[in-house]
């Protein structure tokens, strides 16, 4: 294995910063849009994550997991698009303030 | 794979064939009657199947996998509290969907998740069981497309609940990350000789913790929980709060006991912190509210606190068998009885098209009105609130008993102070329902079908004989631990 080698701590860190901001997007924002997409930075934050440990223990582990992720986030976001078309359609907003009906 | 690993597997295997029957089924011939039909069949194939599969436990299939008599126990109660929600549904589905067929399929696979769980021992499976119970579940809450408050309850479920799943992955990037494997057994192993800090291992577990406590609910994770079960279809929320927080309860309590992660004192003594939280905040709160679908939500919160009390016992190595014992029993009374008070909202709601929630006046005097539902409310009331000779009182004096035997005297009084405030909101929904009624205020007559009125019979029994003659359940659970 030649060339440059990242160190993991490098990468963990890189994820950890990425999982922040997605964490921080889907706290702060209010269009339902916006936060599947933050949602989408901290699923692939964890699968950066899982790839880097995989690359540090030379097993492909941390990439079937990754692919796993991978698919798990494409049925999650499949049913995403659909509630988000259907609340476009009822409430003619994709605002989540404004959704809000239940109290609490 | 040999017969012995297909026969382990039996119960995953029906349920997974029997989900592409049903598609199939839908494809040609569109009748709610034979979806239900089939997937009660489907369920209590499953189910029997565990017993087949039981014979052969325990038994490792692949790495992912672990087929224990423990795990085949909550396959079977997750196949009939599938079940029982699929015949509470029939009626409740009709008025609520345009095609209510696909609405079995998806309780179908949210079942076989909650099977894959009570089975993983790895982080992979750990995972897709996870996710197949969530996903169906998101589109299960949406389902009912004649009113909007289902859909909101749908985008703050997925939201949240897909925020944990990746909070949870992420710790368990990091436990990869430091110990190499993603075994429970092995990464437990693992976790003394590694070279990484004890801090990124505390953090791991700890997220791990946190993701899998938000589908819990678990106070300070808890804030979707009343909206989210206000919102959702009745027989989903009855689904919900018993089937699938029974399936995260078993991993997480697998994920302990074989990695060993009680051995981190600070993680175990943040459990117990949360527990005692999530039982006076449950409780308290479910105190101010009227609508019982929302009172069940807190109530809920507070017996998963109740239930995370186990873990503190657990800190004690000997002290285990006894405390998984009291898991078990506790799971499966608490599971017969959320289906029980939630199938009566169901058959209440099932007519009203447009509205999803229950006001304790709604059922004011319900007991003179229809005995059997009020009776089966009264006897989900009686064990929620822990009284003699429901299985809500055995399950918690086993609790009771676990954290004596555990020293955890702070947990001891709460859960205490916990069911005393408790008796009072859960008796209130009884005096409403034995209230004579008044003249001019009389409540239109719910309409039962035959099968509702046989579950109801089956479960007032069952919650009955759970909490008279608890010995057999408690002999088999001991002899399998």
């Amino acid at each position: 294995m030649g060339g440059l080698q990242i160190p993991l701590e490098h990468v963990l860190l890189l994820a950890a910063t990425l999982f922040s901001c997605g964490l921080m997007g889907l706290m702060l924002r209010r269009n339902i849009i916006f936060m599947l997409m933050s949602l989408e930075v901290m699923l692939n934050a964890a699968a950066l994550a899982f790839v880097a440990a995989g690359a540090r223990w030379q097993q492909a582990d941390g990439q079937i997991i990754f692919l796993l992720i991978l698919s798990v986030a494409a049925a999650e976001v499949a049913v995403g698009l659909g509630l988000v078309l259907q609340i476009q359609r009822r409430f003619k907003t994709l605002d989540m303030d404004q959704v809000n009906r239940l109290r609490g | 794979m040999t017969v012995a690993d297909f026969q382990a597997l039996s119960p995953l295997l029906v349920l997974a064939g029997g989900a592409t029957v049903l598609m199939l089924q839908i494809a040609f011939v569109r009748s709610v009657s034979l979806t239900a039909a089939l997937t009660v069949l489907t369920m209590a194939l499953a189910a029997l199947s565990c017993v087949h599969a039981a014979q052969i436990a325990p038994l490792q299939v692949t790495p992912l996998l672990q087929a224990d008599s423990f795990a085949l126990l909550f396959c079977v109660l997750f196949c009939i509290g599938g079940a029982a929600t699929a015949l509470l549904s029939q009626d409740y589905i009709r008025h609520h969907g345009d095609e209510p067929e696909e609405y079995f399929l998806l309780l179908m696979l949210s079942t076989l998740g909650a099977c894959v769980l009570a089975y993983a021992v790895h982080v992979a499976s750990l995972l897709l069981g996870l996710e197949l119970l969530s996903v169906s579940l998101y589109a299960l809450i949406a389902y009912p497309n004649k009113s909007i408050l289902p859909l909101e309850a749908a985008a703050k479920y997925l939201v949240l609940s897909g925020a944990a799943s990746a909070t949870a992955l992420f710790g368990f990037a990091l436990l990869y990350a430091a110990t190499g494997t993603l075994e429970f057994t092995a990464l437990g192993q693992q976790l003394d000789n590694t070279q990484m800090g004890q801090s990124v291992l505390l953090v791991g577990a700890a997220m791990v913790f946190t993701g899998l406590g938000f589908k819990l609910s678990l106070v300070p994770f808890h804030l979707w929980t009343p909206d989210v079960y206000d919102g959702a279809p009745a027989p989903i929320t009855g689904f919900l709060a018993s089937v699938a927080k029974a399936a995260v309860f078993v991993a997480l309590l697998r994920l302990f006991l074989d990695a060993d992660l009680f051995r981190y004192r600070i993680l175990v003594e943040i459990t117990g912190f949360l527990a005692i939280l999530s039982m006076l905040a449950g409780n308290l709160l479910a105190l101010l509210q009227t609508n019982i679908k929302r009172m069940l939500a807190y109530s809920s919160i507070a017996h998963i606190g109740y239930l995370m009390i186990i873990f503190m016992a657990c800190i004690t190595s000997d002290n285990r068998n006894l405390a998984s014992e009291a898991a078990a029993y506790y799971l499966v009374a608490y599971t017969a009885t959320t289906i029980a008070a939630f199938g009566l909202l169901t058959l209440i709601c099932a007519h009203q098209v447009e509205r999803e929630n229950v006001e304790l006046h709604h059922i004011s005097g319900l007991f003179w009105r229809q005995p059997l539902l009020g009776g089966l409310m009264l006897v989900a009331m009686l064990s929620l609130a822990g009284i003699p000779l429901t299985a809500g009182f055995v399950a918690k004096f086993y609790i009771f008993n676990a954290a004596v035997s555990g020293h955890n005297w702070v947990l001891l009084a709460t859960l205490i102070l916990g069911s005393g405030i408790g008796i009072y909101y859960y008796l209130r929904v009884v005096y409403y329902m034995t209230r004579r009624l008044e003249q001019h205020h009389v409540q239109p007559t719910v309409v039962v079908s035959w099968h509702a009125k046989a579950l109801s019979c089956i479960l007032i029994a069952g919650i009955l004989l759970l909490g008279t003659m608890p010995q057999s359940l408690m002999a088999y659970l001991r002899s399998i631990l």
